[in-house]
């Protein structure tokens, strides 16, 4: 046999044929979470209102908060997500008394010290949820801005302790080198914790949610 | 031509090479493997009094048993060492494909063999028939389908292997050049079941398949689907009649009369993957230099493997070609069809015969399964019913079905022929048209998978029933009860069933159940969370139209009895049922049972020719004159003929044993000479306990009664072969003075401890060759109730209830029947709430697919202490085992849909049905 | 290379070296040929490929090992389905197993039994009510996928074992 021959009218009625399925085909959309870089806090320099630089900022940083390797586990409910299309967690866990898993189910059984590559695996020392009233899942930058800032709905933190929190955590660090099959957030830790800085002492506005 | 389920290679000598195939009972670490540790040992019937099935032991401590579990080093006269293989498959088949950049493995990473389409011409192989397309997409071919193989890697060590694999998991070294598009090939069958009834039920069909045979329209060349109308140019004439038929059908169908109710439908499936639990592995090792080709692998069909194996290998230059083939087979982690012909065997073979004197075992990970591994067939359907509105009879039915076969024919042709006749269900029609055609394309391969396209297209019948009834504001099991076919009527193909046809009475049971008689006051359609009831009854065929079963059973002078059968352990307790059919006749368990053994036999001498499916009676009737001639010799482990047909040939050796050994060794040990009526009384004779009773005489234990018969010569060893085409072939056999009339078409005796010698069998009668006609004469009948719960803001199903009722004739293990169906249930549940495979790019042949994001039913997405499953009891004390394991996973499919219309006022006609789609039509 | 020393079904197994990014599940069924622990998918998903692991404190959990380097499991001690029986003597879960019928194909049987059996001891030590047993085994086996059986014979074998022995694994009744 040669080289492949395709005749025009046939393909068409295979095109037909593949439109029929796309139904099937609509929750496989390939990742369009690919890394973009973050921009830089003086980057926002134009923006003479400090509030406004503050919540614009805030909205770059909103590029990493609301990144599947962040929403997946600030979930609006008890289970993690996964994926870059974020679907529900397989095996089906929830996020028990601790965050850490429920007794049959606990998250370090499976994700251990670290990304285990040869399992396509994500994994750090403290793997766990973050506590329901973080979850990020689903809500929009302002939303995300009001509640971080809140010290009831982010761990009793003062803004301050978000930028080592977020520019220097391991747990955070990891959505930056999630390993093979995961995206990981735009930019680097560094970056990120530069815009939380800038976002603080520009006095931590939020833009409309 | 009609597509033989299974295809023979008869190359076995013509090639040169001799072929043995075998059980792994060489294995040293394996001793389960050889002899199945039988828990219920010197105990009457264990399955009765629940004592476990003969592999029980070995599966719950961990023994090696399955061919993923063996290494080299594991193999007796093996060199120790295990070298492994990477199976290199396009993750694309719309471009050129250009070869391979192996550049990242260097060093200690670089393999000792890498093996392409260039290889195969210079060692010469040659594909069999039935996997016909190349085993390797040469560079400069587009791939014929996503995942076809490129390449096999080969590393001596593991640890090369180990991270060969993880430097080349992203598949970007496989290289595409310019884009074509899809390859274009020929559809793989196409074939119309035309059916119209004489005026009453007992005048002769106007029409039928069985009278006239079956018919495809011609081939026509550049049109993607086939010319179905009567008209076209060229058309063979016996098609021209069925499809003028049909066409007067559709006709009616489409006229304006206000007294029938037309529906007009259309309802597709999805794609599937049968995962099985343990991917597709195998270990091969060649000596080199013409030497022996030894395997271990685990399949449905050990037989056609072999065979395959053969003919791969059977034009092979040296020094590649082997001068023998030994295989071996194991049990295996599931196969719900997937295993059935798999072109898997012929890569393992190949990475032996490319790294000669080194063991090498190729193993499928999950991703490489999902890209690799033989999937269910999505079907797009349009159906049309006509039903009298007055009287509620189905007066005619029509409809067209358009398979994916994806990239290799596999057994497309025979699914397509299948769901065809399957398409009427549980019903009978009086006018039935009905055109399929399985196309190819560049999806992963479509084949064998439990249900075999009936699953598909009963579930849009029954969907189909449902919105009928619900029209004519008929209740729809009184409905489905009108139409039913009774006992004696004609299936699609104008023949009767020859089993029993207990619909009407799996009907009663679910028009009595409770769920069904809830459903109207736990229905709510309204509020937060919906109520819905579904029903659905369906019947499926099992067998093959072309069955057969070798057995062989002997017991000792201690009475210890052992059984070897060439069917496949996977899951479906072969083993368990096979020690019970055969105690059935001698009394007691047997000590060891053998699965997957096709070497057992040799002294029967069989020989084969021709296409059983295709044969012509003159052909049949001239090679039954060589009486070691049979139609086929050993049949894959499918189709659900484990119970009915895998059993029979051992059934039929202890009947023979029974009646000549340990009856005349009862009679010596109660003193009744020949001439005593009593002589003649062995039915009367009954076993209870282990011991063979007879009224006013002196129990007699086996074992007493075996050494009478090893020492007085009686016979202690039966083998047989039989064949089923619809019907068993039957022979006489001259024994100790009489022509024994048996349901086998071979046999071989033992005579206390001598070998065995084969009996030439006379007046044998093979089952006639129109019976290919017929689409199946063996069903069994299954309906199931279930109520659904649906949040209405998240779209979550809940099964609150199901029931499901399913008959199966004599249960050889009930145990085993009950969790075939909950298995077949789950399936289901799957099927229709939860599996899925985008069917080309995306799809599971890009190899990024596994569980997780492929989802298959869990513990918490089935009603586990809410489903009831009943059995019903034989019609007849003796009535034969029927096939079960695919007929229980069909119904829960439409009752889902029907359920989720009764909650919801919404019809799906696609599959699945997700929560998210649910959620979409909630809003 | 990292040097490796465990304990499995309580026989010492090493100092050895072994790779870094080897899966446990390679060194049992590739290094040490101890293949009753099975390979599914590789991802952490069917968990036939699950072993127990015990720990000082007494207490015990599954975990997979398809996803786990093997050095992880460095000074640890586990057990696998090969450990089970004593001295030829079935353990009571693995004799449900059978008598129940609860396994067909088998090949995700190795998995369940750790996890029932983890199950046992953890009931053993924190017994449950007999109200809140049913979620308590569902909880415990929904991360095993089986594709044969439909689980409810395996469900019904573990809950046997317990209720045969209810003092040991139930609460009394309030």
């Amino acid at each position: 046999m040669s080289a492949p021959v395709t005749i025009t009218a046939r393909v068409r009625i295979m095109v037909a044929m593949a439109a029929l399925t796309s139904s099937l085909c609509a929750g496989y959309a390939a990742s369009d979470t690919t890394s973009h870089g973050l921009a830089s806090p003086e980057s926002f320099a134009n923006i003479t209102d400090t509030e406004k630089r503050s919540a614009a900022i805030f909205t770059e940083l909103g590029k990493v908060l609301t990144h599947p390797r962040c929403t997946n586990c600030h979930p609006a409910g008890d289970s993690p997500r996964q994926g870059d299309n974020p679907r529900l967690h397989q095996p089906p866990v929830t996020r028990g008394a601790d965050g850490h898993g429920v007794e049959a189910m606990r998250c370090h059984t499976c994700h251990q010290k670290a990304n285990f590559e040869p399992g396509r695996i994500p994994g750090h020392p403290e793997w766990h949820l973050a506590p329901r009233e973080m979850a990020w899942e689903g809500k929009s930058v302002g939303e995300i801005c009001e509640q971080i800032r809140d010290p009831a709905r982010n761990g009793g933190r003062k803004v301050e302790d978000l930028i080592d929190h977020i520019g220097k955590d391991t747990l955070v660090g990891w959505a930056w080198k999630p390993g093979f099959g995961r995206s990981p957030v735009p930019g680097t830790q560094a970056q990120a914790g530069a815009l939380v800085e800038a976002w603080v002492k520009t006095g931590a506005a939020c833009p409309a949610p | 031509m009609r597509p033989s389920r299974r295809e023979f290679v008869k190359l076995i000598s013509a090639g040169g090479i001799s072929v043995s195939l075998s059980h792994l009972a060489a294995a040293a670490n394996a001793p389960f493997a050889a002899h199945e540790t039988l828990p219920g040992r010197g105990h009457f019937n264990p399955a009765a009094k629940g004592a476990g099935r003969v592999d029980g032991v070995a599966k719950v401590t961990g023994a090696k048993l399955y061919a993923s579990d063996f290494r080299a080093g594991d193999m007796p006269g093996w060199p120790q060492t295990t070298s492994h293989a990477i199976l290199v498959r396009a993750n694309d088949a719309t471009h050129v494909y250009t070869g391979l950049d192996l550049a990242r493995l260097d060093g200690a990473l670089k393999p000792s063999v890498v093996v392409t389409a260039a290889d195969l011409d210079r060692i010469g192989t040659q594909v069999p028939e039935f996997y016909a397309g190349d085993l390797f997409c040469p560079p400069g071919k587009t791939p014929l389908y996503l995942g076809q193989p490129v390449a096999l890697l080969i590393f001596e060590k593991f640890d090369s292997f180990d991270q060969a694999r993880l430097a080349l998991r992203d598949g970007t070294f496989v290289k595409f050049g310019e884009e074509t598009g899809p390859v274009i090939a020929a559809d793989y069958g196409a074939y119309r079941f035309t059916r119209v009834a004489g005026s009453s039920p007992d005048k002769p069909d106007v029409y039928s398949p069985i009278q006239a045979g079956w018919v495809s329209p011609k081939k026509v060349q550049n049109a993607a689907l086939p010319v179905w109308s009567p008209l076209a140019k060229e058309m063979p004439a016996d098609y021209v009649k069925a499809a003028k038929l049909g066409d007067q059908i559709r006709a009616e169908l489409a006229t304006d009369d206000a007294s029938l109710l037309v529906l007009d439908r259309e309802f597709e499936t999805q794609s599937v993957d049968p995962m099985f639990l343990e991917p597709e592995c195998g270990l091969a090792w060649y000596s080199g230099k013409g030497g022996n080709l030894e395997l271990v692998l685990g399949v449905q069909s050990p037989y056609e493997a072999a065979e395959s194996l053969a003919h791969l290998l059977a034009k092979a230059h040296a020094p590649y070609k082997p001068s023998h083939i030994n295989a071996q087979f194991a049990h295996l982690g599931g196969g719900f069809g997937g295993r059935d012909h798999t072109p898997f065997i012929l890569y393992v073979a190949l990475a032996a015969i490319c790294f000669p004197g080194k063991p090498v075992r190729l193993a499928h990970d999950r991703y490489q399964q999902f890209q690799g591994g033989i999937k269910r067939h999505p079907i797009k359907m349009r159906s049309r019913i006509g039903i009298d509105r007055k009287t509620g009879l189905i007066k005619a039915f029509a409809a067209d079905h358009v398979l994916d076969g994806g990239g290799l024919a596999n057994f497309s042709a025979n699914v397509a022929v299948v769901a065809a006749t399957g398409a009427i269900g549980i019903y009978d029609i009086p006018k039935v048209d009905v055109t399929t055609v399985a196309m190819h394309s560049r999806g992963v391969t479509a084949g064998s998978m439990r249900g075999y396209g009936t699953l598909q297209t009963m579930t849009a019948l029954e969907a189909l029933i449902d919105e009928a009834a619900s029209e004519l504001q008929l209740d729809p099991i009184e409905f489905r009860r009108r139409n039913a076919l009774k006992q004696n009527g004609r299936t699609m193909t104008g023949n009767p069933y020859i089993v029993s046809v207990r619909t009407p009475e799996i009907l009663d049971h679910l028009e009595k159940h409770p769920i069904w008689q809830q459903r109207a006051q736990l229905r709510q359609t309204s509020g937060d969370r919906l109520v819905g009831t579904g029903v659905a009854c369906v019947t499926k065929d099992y067998g093959s139209g072309a069955d057969c079963s070798l057995g062989r059973v002997e017991f000792g002078a201690d009475g210890k009895i052992a059984i070897f059968c060439d069917h496949v352990e996977m899951g479906n307790g072969i083993g368990t049922a096979l020690a019970n059919r055969v105690g059935f006749h001698l009394g007691a368990i047997a000590d060891e049972v053998s699965v997957a053994r096709v070497d057992s036999y040799d002294v029967l001498g069989l020989v084969t020719s021709g296409d059983p499916y295709t044969m012509d009676q003159k052909t049949q009737d001239a090679a039954a004159r060589n009486s070691r001639w049979v139609p086929a010799i050993s049949s894959a482990t499918s189709a659900s003929i484990g119970a009915h047909v895998g059993t029979h040939s051992a059934s039929e050796a202890a009947r023979i044993i029974f009646r000549f050994g340990l009856w005349p060794a009862a009679l010596e040990l109660w003193r009744i000479p020949k001439a005593d009526p009593r002589a003649q009384q062995s039915a009367l004779a009954d076993w209870q306990n282990g011991q063979l009773t007879m009224p006013g005489l002196e129990p007699l234990p086996l074992a007493r009664l075996a050494a009478t018969a090893h020492a007085r010569g009686f016979v202690t060893g039966a083998v047989a072969h039989s064949f089923s085409r619809w019907a068993w072939s039957r022979a006489r056999f001259p024994l100790f003075g009489e022509q024994y009339l048996a349901e086998i078409d071979a046999l071989a005796i033992r005579r206390g401890n001598n070998k065995f010698e084969r009996i030439n069998r006379s007046n044998v009668k093979f089952p006639p060759t129109d019976n290919n006609r017929i689409g199946t004469a063996y069903t069994s009948m299954c309906g199931t109730l279930v109520r659904v719960e649906i949040e209405r803001a998240t779209g979550a199903l809940r099964i609150a209830k199901a029931y499901s009722v399913f008959e199966c004739g004599t249960p050889l293990v009930p145990e085993v029947v009950m969790g075939q169906s909950h298995g077949g249930f789950a399936m289901g549940v799957g099927y229709a709430l939860l599996e899925t495979l985008p069917p080309f790019e995306g799809g599971p042949g890009n190899g990024e697919w596994n569980l997780g994001r492929y989802l298959i039913p869990r513990g918490s997405d089935l009603p586990l202490r809410d489903l009831e499953i009943e059995m019903l009891k034989p019609l007849i004390g003796n009535e034969a085992p029927k096939g079960m394991a695919e007929v229980v996973m069909i119904p829960i499919v439409p009752a889902l849909i029907n359920a989720i219309h009764d909650a919801t006022g919404h019809r799906f006609r696609a599959l699945p049905v997700t929560a998210n789609l649910l959620k979409g039509v909630l809003a | 290379m990292t040097t490796l020393s465990l304990t499995i079904n309580g026989r010492k197994h090493g100092p050895m070296d072994v790779r870094d990014d080897l899966s446990m599940n390679d060194f049992l069924r590739e290094m040490l040929g101890m293949t009753g622990t099975k390979f599914g998918c590789g991802a952490a998903q069917c968990l036939s490929c699950a072993i127990i692991v015990d720990e000082p404190d007494g207490t015990s959990y599954t975990s997979p090992t398809c996803i786990a380097p093997a050095i992880n499991f460095d000074g640890k001690s586990i057990r696998t389905v090969e450990g089970h029986a004593k001295e030829g003597q079935l353990s009571a879960l693995q004799q449900a197993f059978i008598d129940h019928f609860a396994f067909q194909c088998g090949y995700c049987t190795a998995g369940f039994l750790n996890e029932g059996q983890v199950l046992l001891e953890r009931l053993a030590r924190a017994p449950v009510s007999r109200e809140a047993l049913e979620q308590t085994i569902a909880d415990a086996l929904d991360g095993h996928l089986c594709r044969c059986t439909g689980y409810i014979k395996y469900h019904e074998a573990v809950r046997d074992v317990i209720l045969a022995d209810s003092t040991r694994y139930l609460a009394a009744a309030k």
